[in-house]
This record gives C-alpha cells, sequence and structure tokens, in this order.
C-alpha cells in the first residue's frame, strides 16, 4: 500500500512541475514514466507507521508495480524528497484530504544563489555541441573584452585591417 | 581600461561626412572616458568617490548611470555590483551605455546602417553594405581565431564576458573570489548596455548563470554560453546564421 502510494505522489511529482499548481487533481490511473526518487516525509496529520525509506525511497520498488488505486491515499501534506538540479532544489508538496489530492505545488529553493535564478517557469538554454567555425564570413567579431594591446593579435584587428 | 573600437558605416552619404560622423562618435567616446575614467583623478567619477563633488551636482548623465547600477544590482541579485571592488566603479555599465548612446547619435543624423565594436561589445543597426543583416561571429573561447557561433542581426547588441582575455577579471561579489564555471557569455539583444551587464553578472554566477540567462530571454535577451569544461549552451532563438 505504501508503494503504491509513493507511486501516485511520483506522478504527479512530474505533472506539477509541468502544469504548476492545480487544485483538485484527480490521481492518474496508471503512472507512465519512472517517477524521480521520492521520499515520503512525514504528512502533517497522518498518524504513523512513518515511511519506510527502503521501501519510499526505492525507485524500483516504486515504479515495478504502477498500479494506483484511487482510494488509497491517506489525508495529509506531502512533501517530495527535493530533487536537486544544478541550480538548486526542486521540492513537490501536495495535500490529501478526504482521499483526493486537493493542491499540487512545487517549491523553489529561495536561499543562497538558488534564489537569484529560482524561476517561476523553469527555462532553460539547450546544450549543444560547442562549435570551431572560420570566420572568413563575419563582418564583426564579439569576445571577452580586448585591451588595446590585444586588440592587435584579435579576430576583429584582422577584419578591419581587410577593410581599411 | 584602454580598449580598441571599431566603427564601420555602410555608405550612404559622400566620404568626408561618413568620416565627420565617425569623428563624432570618437569625440563622444573619449569624451566619456574623461568623465568615467576610474583612472583619471578629475574624472566624475573620481571626483565622486573621493568626495569633491556631491550627489546632488552630479551631471544628468552620471546620474543615469548610478541609477541604472542600482537597478542592474538589484535585477542581477547583487552579482552585477558597481562597488564590487569596495570603491565606485561603474565601468561594466558605462562602456555600452557610452556605445548605446553613440550609435543613437549615428541614428539620429541619418546613418541607419552601422556598428560599432567596442573591445567586443557591439552595436548595430540596419544592414550590411551589401543588403544582408551583419554578421556578427562569437570568439571561439580557446581558439582565437575560430568563432563559435555567426549571428546575423539588423538591430540589436551583442556582449561578451569571458575569462580567456584578461584572465579573472570578474569576481563574484558573494565571495570576493574569481568568477569559475563559465568561460566565456555571450547575451544579445536590444539595449547594449544590458546585455553586457547580464553577461558580466552571468559569468559572476558561474554555473548558475546559465538558468539565471534563460530567464532573461522573456525580456529579449538570448544568450550563448561555454562553461569551463567546454560545454555550449544557447537559448531557443539565439539570432544564428544561415
Amino acid at each position: 500500500m505504501r508503494r503504491s502510494t509513493a507511486a501516485v505522489v511520483g506522478t504527479l511529482s512530474g505533472a506539477a512541475l509541468i502544469v504548476g499548481v492545480r487544485l483538485s487533481v484527480q490521481p492518474p490511473a496508471a503512472p507512465v514514466a519512472a517517477p524521480p526518487p521520492v521520499d515520503l516525509a512525514a504528512g502533517t496529520p497522518t498518524p504513523k507507521p512513518k515511511p519506510s525509506k527502503s521501501a519510499a525511497g526505492n525507485k524500483s520498488g516504486a515504479t515495478s508495480k504502477p498500479a494506483a488505486p484511487k482510494s488509497g491515499l491517506k489525508d495529509g501534506v506531502y512533501k517530495g524528497k527535493g530533487a536537486s538540479n544544478p541550480y538548486g532544489t526542486v521540492q513537490v508538496q501536495i495535500r490529501v484530504e478526504g482521499g483526493e489530492i486537493t493542491a499540487a505545488e512545487a517549491t523553489y529553493p529561495t536561499t543562497a544563489d538558488s534564489a537569484t535564478i529560482n524561476p517561476p517557469a523553469v527555462a532553460t538554454l539547450k546544450q549543444e555541441t560547442l562549435g570551431a567555425k572560420s570566420a572568413k564570413d563575419v563582418d564583426a567579431v564579439s569576445g571577452a573584452t580586448y585591451t588595446s594591446k590585444s586588440y592587435a593579435e584579435s579576430l576583429q584587428a584582422a577584419l578591419d585591417a581587410a577593410k581599411a | 581600461m584602454g580598449t580598441t573600437v571599431s566603427i564601420e558605416l555602410t555608405p550612404d552619404r559622400p566620404d568626408d561626412e561618413l568620416r565627420a560622423l565617425i569623428a563624432d562618435v570618437c569625440d563622444w567616446l573619449h569624451e566619456v572616458d574623461a568623465r568615467f575614467s576610474t583612472y583619471k583623478a578629475d574624472s566624475e567619477v573620481c571626483r565622486f568617490r573621493t568626495g569633491l563633488i556631491k550627489l546632488e551636482d552630479l551631471s544628468p548623465d552620471m546620474r543615469h548611470v548610478l541609477d541604472a547600477c542600482a537597478d542592474l544590482w538589484r535585477d542581477t541579485d547583487g552579482y552585477f555590483d558597481a562597488y564590487a571592488t569596495g570603491s565606485l566603479d561603474p565601468s561594466g555599465y558605462v562602456k555600452g551605455w557610452s556605445v548605446e548612446v553613440a550609435a543613437a547619435r549615428l541614428l539620429t543624423a541619418g546613418s541607419t546602417s552601422h556598428y560599432i565594436n567596442a573591445g567586443g561589445d557591439i552595436r548595430m543597426r540596419g544592414h550590411h553594405p551589401d543588403g544582408g543583416p551583419w554578421r556578427v561571429g562569437i570568439r571561439h573561447p580557446w581558439e582565437a581565431d575560430k568563432v563559435s557561433w555567426v549571428l546575423a542581426l539588423t538591430d540589436g547588441a551583442v556582449a561578451t564576458s569571458g575569462t580567456y582575455e584578461r584572465g579573472d577579471h570578474v569576481v563574484n561579489p558573494r565571495t570576493g573570489r574569481p568568477a569559475r564555471g563559465l568561460r566565456s557569455v555571450t547575451v544579445v539583444g536590444p539595449d547594449l548596455a544590458l546585455a553586457d551587464a547580464y553577461a558580466t553578472a552571468a559569468l559572476a554566477m558561474g554555473e548558475a548563470g546559465i538558468a539565471w540567462l534563460a530567464k532573461r530571454a522573456a525580456d529579449g535577451y538570448d544568450s550563448a554560453v561555454v562553461t569551463d569544461d567546454g560545454r555550449a549552451f544557447s537559448s531557443a532563438n539565439l539570432p544564428a546564421a544561415v
């Protein structure tokens, strides 16, 4: 039972990240993708048993049994284990009332460096292969600021010389 | 800081008029250097630093620069810091701003196609003399004779901050230590002063700057980044040349 709950929460974590906060979210019938590892922290009004880390934190355990009964949720507030990326930690929280999820939201880090890049929408730059092209069809070159001295060795200087 | 400025105007008028326009730009940039240099004791910046001139007596340009630096300090969460070295040094804003003003003066004078490249930071408008957009190469951060991206622009600014040219000159104001993580940060957008400041701030942030730059895209500032270990990143709307 714990395991299947973990699977539901995990899937919702993913959904919550994409759609943001949605009230009265119905638990999906069957989780599709492997959720990030989720650790169920104790929900506020929920009585113990406290979640066994080995079961809840075990990814394969959660994914190998994807059945997600709609009625298997205990009331309380549950926090997913923070998912770390290079820019900070994103943590997902859901509230269960009367066996239904009534709130799901993602919280972003608000301390230190993470606060500066704390995104309302998680935008990214795409990674690509670093190119090394010839500058032959270029009119101007942008680069780290050169001094008057190092200008002489710059591509821009070569372009200027070619046009002069 | 001494640097070199390259100016290209699409020849749309007699040669002597083109030269007069270029001379006007050079006069303005020398004026800015005299007024805002941190190396010249009689500059307005230095006189303000030493208390020889009071806040209420500052020139409108100086007030604009100070206001802009304060805005940028807030917008970059402190990573763009005109006081990073202890005393006021607004050079990180002044260079881009002065070129922005110079390009606006060219436009006012009727030159609709031009570029000004100040030490690697470029403001351009209009078209290349052959009619196409201006093609701007972004210098490869390890191979000085190569470019890692080629952009095509008809109106806008391209600013690059990097550690490969002048070493550890960008300091993370949070730690007081040289910025680490990013080797080259290029920001493309409508205003050179902001593009330059954003690039410098992202460089100071290190890898966290990549995500911070991603958010600037919503305001029309796209970016291309190379990390210290050679990974490359760019925003979806970077105006890459075809």
